[in-house]
């Protein structure tokens, strides 16, 4: 079905955008770039400092690990002074008609965690002065667990691991999808420019450049995904490791949906740059053309499957997941949150690979003619005409 | 390859670009399609490349005893009107990417490309990237593109355009040795000393329509330009002493003692010459044929005056 010519092209095409030094250099810039967040974040976090807080006399709050109570005896107005002159306390707080306030110099963040320690003191004086217990007020500080009890059996839950996999794929397919919709254009239209297209007729069919072409940016796609789904993975690691100290789990990783979401996401990303690529061989000059943005309709897949996620069992998720021009961003989502029949997800595949079968003629087909009208711009009647004729040249 | 082109016609609305051309194309020949911007010289070039196909007439291709009903790819090299390769791909990259498109293994092509590059004295710039080239050294590139895997049929769009006369000569050489390994060759071009020195046939066309076509002596022959001979004479002599002499010729003074008289088809050199040197003493005779660029002007501007009348 795909000649040697095509792998050729798809070669040429992947090598022609793969600058394996920008990409290292563009990687490590952004390792650089999270590693000064890091370390900024690091040394100013005021968490680890102490602050020195004066409070009046009465107040019997206890010290904490971030905040130091003191007690001055000298009058309010010399407390703010030696606030702001001195700087001896962070803080100054006053109680006055059961109203609490925190003089300082500026806002801070820290500030915010100080007003917790305040309202936990007071909550707490408060049940003493009501005579209620610890127990009787850790009760009343516990919010009210609700548990929520599917009747819909296929059904799987609302935060499953899955939909977070399923979540991370359109998000993956979105940036496949941006990578190979600006290739896709330079490529084709770029190539146009140059005058190389006529030359490259001569010697591969319309079909085969397509199928070149496609296959190429599609490889580009994946490898966009691929690498941006390993910097998702490497996250998940350091975070787990490092910040949530729980150790590498890869339990949640379901092998039944990812074995769905693999050639979804691949025909997808064949489907969608076949779809980018009949429209950028219509297209005679980048410049004045208005055809380019309607390349973007590839991205509303995931936009509608994104709006319709927390409905799963819905009728729009449904006939998104069958719709085959949306069905790679739509069924792996659906399938990750309800328990589905094998047959559905294996019939939305197959009527998304003719779906593909056909766009990828059309695609062919748009090419050839758009060859043979010569500087002219095919229009969208002419386009819809080829795409509903079946005629070969 | 042999190619016999039957009434072919292609319309772009309402312009008729070729209206019932024919014509023939015999293996190993040179075969230059002449003729103004806009004649339809690429729009045959087109139909012969598979690029559009004819509205009516017909194509046939004969190689090695096969029959086509257009030039199959893989027989045919090609150097289109409108061209160029990847500006930031190196000259080897370049031709190493078409000559495997062309079905080529690396090794051969690398080979080929070792050879056109030395015959084009690109060696050396291999490793550069087409955009640091010059345009006629890009051009150069550009041709070799177009026979890296020998092809039986090289179609060349304007070859010698954006060349200096230096590298049209290169050209020129180029194409003979094309000939030479039996290839077949169709070009346009507007260079039309370069087409008298290559063409075996040619083919004059003006809005979509064949003015003249044959070899160079048929050519000269359609169009009717005469030969002149020009002759200096040791004394002054009369015009009509010479008009008496020569009664059948036109003779034109350009001084008392040089005259130019042109001779048509069937008269004869050696005739009139001897009839001359009986009456008088020359001391210096010039043959004057007509050359392809006075007989293109002559066809053309002949052509004008009929489609205004």
């Amino acid at each position: 079905m795909i000649s040697k010519q095509s792998i050729i092209v798809a070669k040429w095409e992947f090598l022609r955008f793969f600058k394996w030094k920008q990409q290292l250099i563009s990687y490590l810039l952004m390792m650089s770039v999270v590693a000064a967040v890091a370390l900024w974040s690091y040394f100013t976090d005021e968490s680890r400092s102490v602050y020195r807080i004066a409070v009046p006399a009465n107040f019997t709050i206890s010290n904490s690990e971030q905040f130091e109570f003191q007690r001055p005896t000298i009058a309010l107005s010399e407390q703010l002074a030696q606030l702001t002159q001195q700087q001896t306390w962070h803080g100054v707080v006053t109680l006055a008609d059961n109203e609490v306030v925190l003089h300082t110099l500026a806002a801070k963040k820290w500030q915010q965690q100080l007003e917790t320690e305040l309202n936990d003191f007071f909550r707490q004086q408060y049940a003493l002065e009501l005579n209620l217990t610890a127990e009787q007020l850790a009760q009343l500080e516990q919010p009210i667990s609700l548990e929520f009890a599917y009747l819909d059996e296929n059904f799987k839950g609302k935060d499953t691991p899955e939909k977070m996999i399923a979540l991370a794929v359109l998000i993956l397919l979105f940036i496949g999808l941006s990578t190979a919709f600006g290739q896709v254009l330079l490529s084709i239209t770029g190539e146009k420019q140059q005058r190389v297209t006529e030359q490259l007729y001569a010697i591969v069919t319309p079909q085969q450049w397509m199928d070149g072409k496609v296959l190429g940016h599609s490889l580009s796609a994946m490898k966009a995904m691929l690498t941006s789904a390993l910097v998702m993975l490497l996250s998940y690691i350091v975070v787990s490791v490092f910040v949530s100290d729980n150790g590498i789990d890869f339990n949640w990783l379901n092998c039944t949906v990812l074995a769905w979401l693999v050639p979804f996401a691949l025909l997808g990303v064949l489907l969608s740059a076949y779809f980018m690529g009949a429209i950028a061989a219509s297209i005679d000059d980048p410049n004045t053309s208005g055809k380019g943005a309607v390349m973007m309709i590839t991205w509303l897949p995931m936009l509608f499957t994104f709006l319709v996620i927390d409905s799963p069992t819905g009728n729009a998720m449904t006939v998104l997941s069958w719709l085959p021009l949306t069905s790679f961003a739509a069924m792996p989502v659906r399938m990750a949150m309800v328990e589905l029949a094998w047959w559905q997800p294996a019939l939305s595949l197959l009527l998304l690979i003719a779906s593909l079968y056909w766009l990828r003629r059309l695609a062919g087909r748009i090419f050839l003619r758009g060859m043979q009208m010569y500087g002219k711009e095919p229009s969208w009647g002419q386009i819809v005409g080829w795409a509903l004729s079946n005629k070969t040249e | 390859m042999q190619l016999i082109v039957t009434a072919i016609s292609k319309d772009y609305g309402n312009i008729a670009a070729v209206s019932q051309v024919s014509f023939q194309i015999n293996s190993g020949d040179i075969f230059a399609l002449l003729g103004p911007n806009g004649a339809g010289k690429s729009s045959i070039i087109r139909m012969l490349v598979g690029m559009t196909l004819p509205d009516s007439g017909s194509i046939l291709v004969s190689h090695q005893d096969q029959h086509y009903d257009h030039v199959p790819r893989r027989l045919l090299g090609y150097l289109p009107e409108d061209r160029g390769l990847y500006p930031d791909k190196s000259i080897e990259k370049n031709l190493l990417y078409l000559a495997q498109l062309h079905g080529l293994t690396k090794q051969k092509a690398l080979k080929e490309m070792a050879h056109w590059l030395e015959v084009f004295e690109l060696t050396e710039r291999r490793h550069e990237d087409l955009k640091q080239l010059s345009k006629g050294n890009q051009q150069k590139v550009q041709l070799i593109a177009a026979v890296l895997h020998r092809p039986a049929l090289v179609i060349l769009d304007e070859p010698f355009s954006g060349l200096d006369p230096l590298n049209q000569e290169k050209v020129v050489v180029f194409l003979k040795a094309l000939k030479a390994q039996g290839m077949t060759v169709i070009l346009s071009a507007h260079q039309m000393a370069m087409v008298e020195k290559l063409a075996d046939h040619m083919l004059l066309m003006a809005q979509g329509k064949i003015i003249l076509a044959g070899t160079l002596a048929d050519i000269k022959q359609q169009a009717g330009l005469q030969r002149q001979m020009m002759i200096s004479c040791t004394e002054p002599v009369a015009l009509e002493q010479l008009q008496q002499w020569l009664p059948d010729l036109d003779i034109q003074a350009l001084s008392s003692t040089r005259f130019s008289i042109k001779l048509a088809p069937q008269h004869s050199v050696s005739a009139s010459l001897k009839q001359l040197l009986n009456q008088l003493e020359l001391s210096q005779v010039e043959m004057q044929a007509p050359d392809l660029h006075q007989l293109y002007l002559t066809a053309m501007a002949n052509h004008q005056c009929k489609d205004q009348a």
